[in-house]
């Protein structure tokens, strides 16, 4: 299980702090959600026994500017991220193959001053973003995954979380229907607002997510580390074609 | 009021929690109970909390390191833990949270859980982002004092 987490100066801990606590909580590995952010990635897989996975989370203001940015950090990064908040912005990242995540598509990357914003960085909570079922369907078509952000349940309070929480059970229902991929994070800014597994399994219950859906999108993480990884070793050609030597049949 | 026949006593469970916060945040039982409290009235209202009957028991914090036994109904282990969850800060001061484990007597959930190891900062100079700037020390873990606050690094981060 992985987390996805804003590292310095993204974030207030840096990507070393985050791994250090996410092993103490049980996770397999933090994936950098890198916008500013450029930790030492080889160094700190060496040193800890954690993995830390390089990501480049692209914030962009309109579709235009974040494909540039896209097509630059494909080749770069293992995992691609694109911020949502934006009807255009949502759409225009799930209809691109090349994004491996759609994250927060409800309240994106609202400009705020303060960088622990308590939806994820920036995120105030009054983005404008909604995922209907065209979304959904080409998220599933294009194996994008969109994120569901605990972020606000978890640091929220009053009226702005109850809106959350509406969206994310219509998320739920949106993909569980359309059978569409999903990854969960509570999008930490800092090692404090890190959770464990098992605490945001617990969350999920509670708000209706369910404990197992909720832990099948923390894991969701590994399936996408681990397929780009291999995509983007030496021997990868296509998928189903690898140099290499044959397969021995017994 | 003479006590219930034991078969009608509550059945509990014990949650052994660990807290962590920047180095200069000040908590005490009552503030960690009280936003305890909220934490489980806003995730699920005034009859769930009852239900889950949550209560702070002993609670040890220093210097930003701290672990407190939290008191749950036995089959409510579950809600304690996402009211536990969804405590973000306590008195303004943003907290880290997590859950060790559950035992069903405070006894046990001392000695597995709890290990009495809170506090032991120590004031230093580091370079952090080419400049020397005050940070607090505990093992391996180190605190940067930015203008915002605090930022959370490693030793790692100095190597």
């Amino acid at each position: 299980m992985y987390e996805a987490v804003h590292a310095y100066p993204d974030g207030a801990s840096t990507a070393a702090r985050f791994a250090a606590t996410a092993e103490r909580y049980g996770y397999d590995g933090v994936v950098v959600r890198a916008d500013d952010a450029s930790p030492e990635y080889g160094r700190l897989r060496e040193s800890l026994s954690v993995d830390v996975v390089d990501a480049a989370e692209i914030v962009a203001s309109d579709p235009q500017h974040a494909s540039g940015a896209v097509g630059n950090a494909r080749t770069k990064h293992t995992v691609v991220i694109v911020a949502g908040g934006t009807n255009a912005l949502n759409r225009f990242a799930v209809e691109q193959a090349r994004v491996d995540v759609l994250a927060r598509p409800f309240e994106g990357t609202v400009n705020g001053d303060d960088r622990n914003g308590p939806n994820g960085r920036n995120g105030n909570g009054n983005g404008d973003g909604d995922v209907n079922h065209v979304l959904a369907k080409a998220a599933r078509d294009n194996d994008v995954r969109i994120e569901v952000n605990l972020g606000p349940v978890l640091r929220d309070r009053g009226g702005r979380r109850v809106r959350h929480l509406r969206k994310l059970r219509k998320l739920k229902q949106l993909l569980d229907h359309y059978d569409a991929p999903y990854v969960v994070s509570a999008n930490p800014t800092s090692h404090l607002k890190l959770r464990a597994p098992r605490e945001l399994g617990a969350v999920g219950e509670e708000i209706g997510l369910g404990a197992e859906w909720t832990r099948a999108g923390l894991e969701a993480w590994d399936r996408l580390v681990a397929r780009n990884r291999e995509r983007l070793s030496e021997s990868f050609i296509a998928p189903g074609v690898e140099r290499g030597r044959y397969e021995e049949d017994d | 009021m003479k006590h219930l026949p034991k078969h009608l006593q509550p059945r509990w469970r014990y949650l052994a929690v660990g807290i962590e916060t920047w180095p200069d945040a000040d908590l005490d039982r009552g503030s960690f109970q009280r936003d305890l409290w909220y934490a489980a009235q806003n995730l699920y209202g005034d009859a769930g909390s009852a239900e889950a009957d949550l209560t702070v028991l002993s609670f040890h914090f220093t210097e930003g390191d701290g672990e407190t036994i939290v008191r749950a109904h036995r089959g409510t282990e579950e809600r304690a833990r996402a009211a536990i969850a969804a405590l973000d800060s306590i008195d303004g001061h943003p907290v880290g949270v997590r859950v060790r484990g559950i035992s069903g007597t405070v006894r046990a959930c001392e000695e597995r859980y709890l290990n009495g190891r809170t506090g032991h900062g120590q004031q230093r100079d580091v370079v952090f982002e080419n400049e020397s700037t005050p940070a607090v020390v505990r093992d391996t873990r180190v605190d940067v004092e930015v203008e915002e606050g605090f930022a959370g690094a490693t030793r790692l981060d100095f190597e």
